[in-house]
């Protein structure tokens, strides 16, 4: 809390809010209700942005969940005599399973597919709370008792307007510490790239349905307020209009951005009260200056700023007890087979092709072993089919003496496997810093809970959380760097990036695919000394490579692939010197064989 | 028997408006990766349009053929003008923003388009003339209508030729270059604007052909009849596969149809439940709908 108050804009913020708090007391009581109808879409605004601006996902049912809040306020107080503050957790129980129902048929699903799939489930709920009688059918429900706090039943504009102002205080609270906790770095890596998110150990799937539930929640909640605010409920609130409105505040105020937000509720719930006068062309202007915004402003009113976590200083991070790696993995990996990983006769078909058949070979640890083989060899498919991107056809992985059976890519990181990519997959929209502590979330354990309410071991793990990421910039030389946004680094700095992220997770096996492809011949030289660094620790490496030079010079072991197929494996002078690799490389009928493999790395490094 | 064909004949109708909107909607993603959210607003223009020059037309004493051709061709060119200066103006500058800006806009137009006609035609149900009356045929017990034949028709005349347009004209493959890789395309000299301008355009005049078609059938449009046609089209769409013009055509009859038999068999306030509940179903089962294909990512 003490961090909030030395920012400008959350002092502006708070500001903000107490002015919203002693509004009532010099205000007409219709301004008051509409700025009650704005606290209300503040609310269900801040939940939608969960899924909307955090995680990416798109929701065109979001009023679904108001409504279920709303009706389960009315049934309960109409039929069963609870009062207001009963009825919540239970608004909160059933908005947060129909949050599990909606999001998991969307899971698997692109984003373009879910507007229709949430658009559906919005439509659903209202059609069922107009068809059923207990409902109330097109009538909806009459009577619904207004909050009752001490004593005094909140009738007054003013006292449901306070009501609803502590409301949404406690929801900026929940999404504020949220978005600047683990869950919400991983909600933004998944929104800025799926598959690299699970590929360094973010459960997607998971953590997309969190941004469902707890998105729910927070409409339940504003449903529970908007039924004791009026008294009454039916189905015409909780339309498809409902759910765009609420989707326009977001995008129109900045999506992730939670100032932007809230000025968007301001904006659509309040434009249409000052537009009043224009009868007739109120919605058609309102439509108008919708688009003119939107072309104006595509980002937003209110655009995110980026996050910036500021690292630990040098002296701090070294003082931490994480700061000594190697002994940290010398400890993991005591006691544990030589053979670190065994390919056996893995073969992946894709339609009739085979991208890969019956490749075996072995990964001692502690070494640096090597792929290497013409373009199309099928290197990065093994690749995948050791990180668990896509299921091997046939054939068995054994790591660590255990097969390593059909896993999700992030459980395939917490076995200690991490990768980097051929095309460089950074969270451009992070900072330098979070990208490495995405990699490294999935080995901190401290719970959610503790982790948003600061308690004090969880600021201390957080703090030796933060102080090993920035041993592991350091360790790539990128210290310097650690506050700028990931997307805006040189291409040299991405690539040494990503094997930080990857590294963070503290792997036994790294994988790097292609690590060199772009280089200049003195960052190579650099990527040389830092592959040979990370053995050091400890760490496994398993290389795929075109550059020759780097290869023969880093590697113990090389293995050769060519249409699928393993050719040939040995140490690098083994390998330069075999007449099929030669074949592979230059093509039958060549009897320079002593030349050619100069040739060979003299071509890969040109 | 007979109740069966009666569903099966009103469903192909149905099915028919659909499948004509949900054409624009998948050529339109499929090309600029955009929900069009206006599209079925456009529908609804087009259905104006028609009912203008068709209340001029039999104000007059002009066959009423010539007329309904006149009607059909001036809907389908204006609704499809207005439908590029709506891509010009809302979309274009923004083809290159965050994928929700332009979703955004879509639904600023979607809105400005039921209120701009409200404003100009007002709030009630506008009839149209009646040209074609109930006249029709008994088959297998059922009466099937005259109009139901030629919706029927026209609109796979028109799918037809949109699919032979598609594969067989130089535009048509330019269109599809411009769905695999909108750059590449540019690269090899297509005129990436004019074809999307070409792609809205066919878009809503097919969208305008509906318009007019389900006026006729129903007799009576008002400003907010393309919003339920609009959600069936998407629907259909992204049931077909969106991005997949044959599947978009397939996705729409079937949506007719079913909406057709839950409201013979079950009951027409589920209808929109039901159809819900088998996209949802399909998408669970499939998750690229039913002809779409899966779009293999390169790691």
């Amino acid at each position: 809390m003490q961090g909030l108050l030395n920012r400008p804009i959350s002092a502006a913020g708070i500001v903000a809010l107490a002015v919203a708090a002693i509004l009532p007391f010099f205000c007409h009581n219709y301004i008051v209700d509409v700025a009650l109808t704005i606290v209300t879409y503040g609310i269900l605004a801040l939940g939608l942005n969960i899924v909307v601006g955090y995680a990416g996902l798109l929701d065109l049912g979001y009023a679904a969940f108001f409504a279920i809040g709303a009706y389960t306020t009315a049934l309960l107080e109409t039929l069963l005599n609870f009062n207001f503050w009963e009825t919540i957790p239970f608004s909160l129980l059933f908005a947060g399973i129909s949050g599990i129902i909606i999001g998991y048929p969307t899971l698997r699903l692109r984003s373009d597919y879910l507007a229709i799939v949430t658009l559906g489930f919005g439509e659903i709920v209202r059609i069922i709370a107009t068809n059923l009688d207990i409902t109330g059918g097109p009538n909806g429900i009459y009577g619904i008792n207004p909050a009752n706090l001490l004593g005094h039943d909140l009738t007054s504009p003013k006292s449901v307007y306070a009501l609803g102002l502590v409301f949404l205080v406690c929801v900026l609270i929940l999404v504020i510490r949220l978005g600047r906790s683990r869950l919400g770095r991983a909600w933004t890596s998944l929104r800025e790239d799926e598959n690299a998110a699970e590929a360094v150990g973010v459960p997607t799937l998971r953590v997309k349905m969190l941004a469902y539930v707890i998105g729910a929640l927070i409409g339940g909640l504003g449903g529970s307020l908007f039924a004791a605010r009026f008294g009454t409920i039916d189905p015409s609130s909780f339309t498809y209009a409902q759910s765009v409105s609420i989707l326009i505040i977001v995008v129109l105020g900045g999506r992730g951005s939670i100032p932007g937000v809230l000025l968007g509720a301001i904006i659509i719930a309040g434009l249409p009260e000052a537009l009043r006068f224009l009868n007739l062309w109120r919605e058609f202007v309102f439509a108008i200056a919708l688009i003119l915004l939107m072309l104006v402003r595509p980002q937003g009113l209110w655009p995110a700023r980026l996050r910036h976590i500021a690292p630990p200083s040098a002296e701090d991070a070294h003082a931490t007890p994480h700061a000594e790696v190697a002994e940290q993995i010398a400890e993991t990996t005591a006691g544990e087979p030589d053979v670190l990983l065994e390919a056996r006769d893995v073969s992946r078909v894709f339609g009739g092709l085979k991208a890969v058949s019956n490749v075996n070979f072995t990964v001692h640890r502690g070494e640096i072993l090597s792929i290497i083989g013409p373009n199309g060899a099928g290197k990065t498919t093994v690749f995948n089919c050791l990180t668990g991107v896509i299921p091997p056809s046939a054939g068995a992985i054994i790591w660590n003496g255990k097969p390593l059976a059909k896993l999700a890519p992030h459980k395939v990181v917490a076995r200690g496997l991490a990768r980097t990519f051929q095309g460089i997959r950074l969270f451009d929209n992070l900072t330098v810093f979070e990208n490495v502590l995405v990699g490294m979330d999935h080995r901190f354990h401290v719970s959610l809970a503790s982790e948003m309410l600061a308690l004090s071991y969880a600021r201390r793990e957080t703090h030796l959380h933060h102080a090993a990421g920035r041993n592991w910039l350091e360790f790539v030389g990128l210290t310097a760097q650690a506050g700028l946004r990931a997307g805006d680094l040189p291409y040299g700095d991405q690539r040494r990036l990503e094997i930080a992220r990857a590294l963070a997770g503290q792997p036994q096996l790294l994988l790097l695919d292609e690590p060199a492809a772009g280089m200049n011949p003195t960052e190579k030289q650099s990527l040389m000394g830092l592959i040979r660094r990370i053995r050091d620790l400890g760490t496994t490496v398993l290389l795929i490579e075109h550059d020759m030079l780097l290869v023969m010079g880093v590697s113990d072991r090389v293995i050769v692939m060519d249409r699928g197929q393993v050719i040939a494996s040995g140490s690098p002078s083994e390998v330069q010197s075999n007449p099929r690799v030669i074949e592979a490389y230059l093509g039958a009928g060549e009897d320079e064989d002593e030349d050619s493999l100069a040739a060979v790395s003299e071509g890969a490094v040109a | 028997m007979s109740e069966f064909i009666q569903l099966v004949v009103a469903g192909l109708t149905t099915g028919s408006f659909y499948a004509l909107v949900a054409l624009g909607y998948t050529m339109v993603y499929g090309i600029v990766r955009l929900i069009n959210f206006a599209h079925g607003d456009i529908f609804m223009v087009g259905a104006f349009i028609g009912w203008t020059v068709l209340t001029a037309v039999a104000a007059s004493h002009m066959p009423w053929g010539i007329g309904l051709l006149l009607a059909l061709i001036l809907a389908m060119l204006l609704t499809g003008g207005i439908g590029v200066v709506i891509e010009r103006f809302a979309y274009q500058p923004l083809l290159s923003a965050p994928p929700l800006s332009i979703l955004i806009t879509a639904l600023g137009v979607s809105i400005a388009l039921e209120n701009g006609v409200l404003l100009i035609f007002g709030a009630g149900f506008n009839t149209y003339p009646h040209l074609i009356g109930s006249e029709g045929f008994m088959l297998g017990g059922a009466h099937i209508t005259n109009i139901q034949v030629g919706i029927i028709v026209l609109s796979f005349l028109l799918m037809g030729g949109l699919y032979l347009f598609v594969h067989h004209t130089f535009i048509g493959t330019a269109m599809r270059a411009l769905a695999v890789d909108r750059d590449a395309a540019r690269l090899m000299g297509i005129n990436v604007e004019r074809v999307i301008q070409i792609t809205f355009f066919l878009g809503s005049s097919l969208a305008a052909v509906a318009g007019v078609m389900e006026g006729l059938y129903y007799t009576e449009i008002n400003f907010f009849m393309g919003f339920v046609v609009g959600l069936r089209a998407f629907t259909a769409a992204v049931l077909g596969g969106i991005g997949n013009i044959p599947g978009a055509m397939a996705g729409g009859l079937l949506i007719g149809l079913l909406e057709a038999f839950s409201a013979g068999y079950i009951s027409s306030r589920w209808t929109d439940v039901i159809v819900f509940l088998v996209l949802i179903g399909t998408l669970v089962i499939k998750p690229t709908g039913l002809f779409g294909e899966r779009v293999v990512e390169r790691m």
